[in-house]
């Protein structure tokens, strides 16, 4: 059983990756194609940092949310290695 | 390890074979991409937005629902519980909207490639959410039940739930910001 | 004098299981052997020859593989009673479950309405596109679409039955199977749902011998085939032999 201000610590810490993961969400607006008046146009700058920001909301609901931060060693590489390789690979076949 | 080994290894494989998914999509998107582009220009961002921040919202509940069930308070892990599920009955119904919206527009499976990869995608999601919520209201039933609750089996449907979270979050990315 | 003391070694389970149900429980992998070889090596179907060719390429499909395929599906009507069985040893250990009955019914119905859409169709049309060689090319085409959108687009029955199989696994409390192998079988459900463009798509990744709707597929269903057949025969091994038959 854990204590009050166990949860209470242990909620800030998830509230505060809610508030990061919906600041980029939000940011990720701007980004997209869907809402710009005219074509769109290809943008890799732009397509790097969506890949980018996702590795990190990826992370961020991994380690706040599925609590990874508290698990055994392996699983925190397994996920690492997930989002690792998904995102080489997505970045690696837009880019060649 | 926050829930049961068996959750992980469903998520760990679920994580794969969507991962797996993903770059055949880019396969795709790579071979066609001002095709792909255009057709991304039909999707309704704020929708979009609007949804992962909902399923977002969904997920900060139930993570506060397993902080609630390991104080011993189930009866707020329930309705923390109930609450995720919610906003996960509202992700549903404004994925629903946004697919009558696009069909009624005419963009439907076969109009283009990227759409059939839309709807798949989309919908095999939404059959994660779908199953979700069943676990979710398995979830709350074994903690109704003095003699049922577990504390691993509400981590455990947390695990799942934060899975189609995450598994949102790179759809998202994928086939509604990128370009 | 040193005395040399004996380890006992630790208490293995001893290999039991009932003579009946070994039986039976072999007949599930040489089933699944034999419907390798016919679907891969005879008949063609697995890869699947491609939906996005001319009528006559189509006839001429038929016309190469034409003693093969005869061979082939020839045999899986006659073995096809192995699915059967193989359900049945499936539903035998099921029904060990705490979970009772019920999910060992849904099982056997989802899999034995699937297995006419989903394995004789194919095997049928096939037979008949080969009986007659100068048939109207429409009709071989037609039949060839018939064949090759059921063997691969026969989803539900066989997503019903594994919903079911899963649902008993977890909530299953005489440990029959692992409850990871519940896991797997949701998998094959998610591979089910990503075929259902096959009715659709004529070429590429949803099409009946796309990457996500035939092989990523048919890669998990190899895995979840060799895991089931893997717990099948634990589950045999492990069953008290002077356990009560089953009513």
């Amino acid at each position: 059983m854990t204590t009050n201000a166990g949860t209470a610590n242990a909620t800030r810490a998830i509230t505060y990756a809610w508030l990061v993961l919906t600041a980029i969400t939000i940011v990720s607006w701007w980004l997209a194609p869907g809402h710009s008046g005219g074509v769109a146009v290809p943008n890799v700058a732009i397509t790097v940092a969506v890949v980018v920001l996702g590795f990190i909301k990826g992370r961020l609901i991994i380690r706040y949310f599925m609590e990874v931060r508290a698990a055994p060693r392996w699983l925190k590489l397994a996920t690492d290695a997930w989002l690792a390789v998904l995102g080489v690979s997505i970045l690696a076949v837009y880019l060649f | 390890m926050p829930g049961d080994v068996h959750m992980w290894v469903m998520v760990l494989g679920d994580l794969a074979i969507f991962g797996a998914y993903f770059i055949i999509y880019m396969i795709y998107r790579t071979m066609a991409p001002q095709e792909f582009l255009a057709a991304q220009q039909h999707l309704n961002v704020t929708v979009g937005v609007v949804n992962t921040v909902v399923l977002l919202t969904s997920s900060w509940f139930i993570a506060r629902s397993v902080l609630a069930a390991r104080a011993g308070d189930p009866e707020r892990a329930v309705r923390l519980t109930y609450l995720g599920g919610a906003f996960g009955v509202a992700f549903i119904g404004i994925k629903g909207y946004e697919w009558s919206h696009a069909i009624a527009g005419g963009y439907t499976m076969p109009s283009s490639d990227f759409f059939m990869f839309y709807y798949m995608l989309t919908g095999v999601h939404v059959f994660h959410v779908a199953l979700g919520l069943l676990i979710l209201g398995i979830v709350v039933r074994e903690l109704r039940n003095p003699r049922k609750r577990r504390t691993s089996m509400v981590e455990s449907g947390a695990t799942y739930w934060h899975m189609v979270d995450l598994l949102w979050i790179v759809i998202f990315g994928l086939l509604y910001v990128m370009r | 004098m040193t005395d040399t003391v004996e380890v006992a070694s630790p208490p293995t389970t001893p290999k039991a299981g009932k003579r009946d149900v070994w039986i039976v429980f072999f007949i599930a992998p040489a089933f699944y052997t034999a419907f390798g070889v016919i679907f891969f090596a005879l008949t063609r179907t697995m890869p699947p020859p491609r939906p996005d060719i001319t009528t006559a390429q189509m006839v001429d499909f038929f016309v190469n593989h034409e003693t093969t395929i005869q061979i082939g599906f020839g045999l899986l009507i006659l073995i096809i009673g192995g699915a059967g069985i193989a359900n049945g040893i499936v539903m035998y250990h099921m029904k060990r479950m705490s979970t009772g009955s019920v999910l060992a019914y849904s099982y056997m119905g989802g899999m034995a309405v699937g297995a006419l859409p989903g394995c004789l169709l194919v095997a049928i049309c096939f037979l008949t596109a080969t009986f007659r060689p100068g048939r109207d090319p429409e009709l071989m085409a037609f039949l060839y679409d018939l064949g090759l959108l059921s063997y691969v687009g026969s989803l539900g029955c066989f997503s019903v039955a594994y919903f079911a199989f899963a649902i008993a696994i977890l909530y299953d409390r005489n440990e029959i199977f692992p409850k990871w192998l519940a896991y797997i079988s949701v998998w094959q459900i998610v591979t089910e749902i990503l075929a259902v463009p096959v009715f659709v798509s004529k070429a590429g990744p949803f099409a009946w011998n796309g990457s996500i709707a035939f092989w990523m597929g048919t890669v998990i269903f190899g895995i979840w085939l060799s895991c089931v057949i893997v717990f099948l025969k634990k589950a045999t091994e492990l069953e008290p032999v002077d356990s009560p038959p089953l009513d």
